[in-house]
């Protein structure tokens, strides 16, 4: 592991109680800093299950994880402070307004006072949601709770953000502001690493992608070096139904 | 906090519906205890008998706390015919009938009993032996709805009557046949005989120091009724974590540098105030809003410092149960239905339905082990007995006891389910 490496995965595997498959099958991975690593598979091939494990959610059953130089077991407390994760379902309170759910989530991360409103306006302001920060986010489109939903996540500047399928069910305005803030995000140093059924979005948002099945890599470098190293594909599409075959998923 | 304060439905369910409670339960209730502690009971009294027994008789049940006295219907005396068909109509509980002669029948038989125990009429004696075969028999109709205990109280009234009345004429015939046989000897008045009444009795109520605290629905309900409106906080507290896991805000807590304590330590503070207030509020309805229905006004002992250790216990048991049962539910109806049926069970078990005195042996040591119970006592111990802060500590201690058990347990069902 260099000092470029934020994350490094050895051989982690995840079998649910209960369960005789495991989730995540033996993975090793290296992410650099400031990369925007997508993370792409079918549904059910183990990337929420990989992203859940990367955030403290709940231990692997094997592997070894180090981010930021530090071990996930023995210093989560650390990571979760670096950390910033958009959950793929909306995770907000819906009776609450779109500031006050900001406001609970930034003082959850230890934020407060002046610096806290600065930077929930900022980001309100951002995302065009100035105007409706003060109505119960229950009332909002599908696309305006998604730019909420990724603003609790980066409230507090964190090193490494995870982003599972953030811009699943929204419209193309909303995505390509999503995405757009996403990459000034990454710019300004942040690590992202995202999950998505998006191709072409992945394609042109991601710096490295692994294609992730059955719990296994399959496939890791650029988006540009898979693409060529595929024969006759052409996008990164095309490359996915190759590895991950056209059967149905669930 | 704010959640709790949109939730416009919910708040309705955790102040105003308690209140409510505690006004139905407690005029339910003190009619209850009105018929057993205050002229309620209707009963029916025709006295055929014109003398020293139907009138005692007729004049202890109107000195009488059990009963409300009546000797007629629809305003025109009641005969002996109509008493049985009045009981059974319902008008009336309990129908008493004196027959005519019973005084001068008991008059008959002590005559005979103190000629014979003198000799002083040997001739008489023989006849007296017929004639003390001679019966009262006083008839008594009962509704089929009347508490056992109440007949057994009317019964034992009359009897006490009837042997009052007894001793008097055997007194007085005593004093009459001594009389014939020392001629010197005045006849004893009757004011002697009521001065040979050296027993009294004087009931008090064991409390400590507060006074004439008299046992009536607000000094019962009021405190109850608020206890269990404490633990229904269960349902809310449960269903908004329960909620969170649904909605996945719980999945960004988790993510958070935060532990499972420090999260739910918020959610304590919210919901202890909430019992806090609603303790509040209870105590102002026993105190200001009942005796307006012309209820007893709440009588609150001696010791606030106990009032505020036991509340507070009460609001943190309530509160680390409800953590539990949110904790261990995964769905919302989950939640509701351990919260609520546990919370019943708990309330019934503890006395709050039923005062545990008068449950079967095995349910009062069952009873030893609900919270409710524990608070129960406290409160009562406070308002009833004029408990001391001493006094109240076994069973706050418990309380607390419940709360770490409670969120010890919670803490260890989180940790288990997110290994998954």
């Amino acid at each position: 592991m260099t000092s470029n490496t934020i994350i490094n995965i050895q051989n982690l595997s995840k079998t649910f109680i209960g369960k005789t498959e495991p989730a995540v099958n033996d993975i090793s991975l290296s992410i650099r800093r400031g990369e925007i690593f997508g993370l792409l598979g079918p549904n059910g091939a183990g990337k929420t299950t990989t992203i859940s494990i990367l955030c403290g959610l709940f231990p692997p059953s094997s592997g070894k994880i180090n981010i930021d130089g530090m071990d996930l077991r023995g210093d989560l407390d650390y990571i979760k402070q670096i950390v910033g994760v958009v959950p793929q379902d909306i995770a907000l309170y819906p009776t609450l307004t779109a500031r006050e759910n900001l406001n609970f989530y930034g003082h959850m991360y230890g934020l407060k006072g002046k610096a806290l409103r600065d930077k929930i306006e900022m980001w309100l302001s951002n995302f065009g949601l100035t105007d409706a920060a003060n109505r119960r986010v229950s009332t909002y489109s599908g696309g305006m709770k998604r730019r909420v939903n990724l603003i609790a996540g980066v409230l507090h500047s964190p090193k490494i953000l995870f982003l599972d399928e953030p811009t699943v069910g929204v419209d193309v305005q909303s995505r390509t502001v999503i995405i757009d803030y996403l990459k000034e995000l990454n710019k300004s140093g942040t690590t992202i690493i995202y999950t998505s059924h998006h191709m072409d979005e992945a394609e042109h948002f991601c710096t490295q992608v692994a294609i992730i099945d059955h719990g296994k890599i399959i496939i890791e470098g650029t988006p540009k070096h898979l693409i060529e190293e595929s024969l006759g594909s052409t996008n990164l599409e095309t490359v996915f139904l190759k590895l991950t075959n056209r059967a149905l998923r669930d | 906090m704010l959640i709790l304060l949109r939730d416009r439905v919910g708040l309705a369910i955790l102040f105003i519906m308690p209140m409510v409670l505690i006004f139905v339960m407690t005029l339910i209730q003190d009619s209850a205890f009105k018929s057993l502690n205050e002229k309620g009971i209707p009963i029916l009294f025709v006295d055929d008998d014109k003398d020293s027994l139907g009138i005692a008789i007729g004049q202890g049940l109107k000195n009488s706390e059990l009963c409300s006295f009546h000797d007629s219907i629809n305003g025109k005396p009641a005969s002996a015919d109509e008493v049985k068909k009045a009981v059974a109509d319902g008008g009336f509980l309990v129908g008493i009938i004196v027959p005519k002669g019973a005084t001068e029948a008991i008059r008959k038989n002590v005559s005979s009993l103190v000629q014979q125990t003198l000799g002083t009429d040997s001739v008489l004696s023989a006849g007296a032996t017929k004639k003390m075969s001679d019966s009262v028999e006083i008839s008594i109709f009962i509704d089929p709805i009347t508490k056992k205990s109440f007949l057994t109280s009317v019964t034992s009234s009359l009897r006490e009557f009837i042997s009052v009345i007894k001793t008097k004429i055997m007194f007085k015939t005593f004093s009459d046949q001594l009389a014939e046989i020392i001629p010197d000897k005045k006849t004893t008045t009757s004011s002697v005989f009521e001065k040979t009444q050296i027993i009294k009795y004087k009931e008090v109520y064991a409390s400590k120091d507060i006074g004439e605290i008299v046992p009536n629905a607000v000094q019962h309900n009021v405190p109850a009724w608020t206890i269990f409106a404490m633990f229904f906080i269960v349902l809310p507290l449960a269903g908004s974590m329960v909620k969170e896991k649904n909605e996945g805000s719980i999945f960004r807590l988790h993510t958070m540098p935060s532990s499972f304590l420090l999260l739910i330590n918020g959610k304590i503070v919210v919901y202890v105030l909430v019992c806090l207030i609603q303790f509040i509020l209870m105590l102002s309805v026993g105190l200001y809003f009942l005796p307006l229905l012309g209820l007893p006004t709440l009588v609150l002992g001696n010791s606030i410092a106990g009032i505020i250790i036991v509340t507070l216990a009460t609001a943190f048991a309530a509160t680390g149960y409800g953590v539990m049962v949110g904790t261990m539910a995964t769905t919302e109806q989950q939640g509701a239905i351990m919260g609520a049926l546990s919370i019943l069970l708990f309330s019934a078990i503890g006395g709050v339905w039923v005062p545990t005195y008068v449950m079967p042996q095995t349910m009062r040591h069952l009873s030893a082990f609900s919270p409710l119970n524990w608070s129960l006592n406290s409160f009562y111990e406070l308002f009833l007995r004029g408990g001391s802060v001493h006094s109240i500590l076994p069973d706050s201690m418990k309380l607390v006891v419940f709360f770490f058990v409670t969120m010890s347990i919670a803490s260890v069902v989180n940790r288990i389910k997110r290994k998954i």
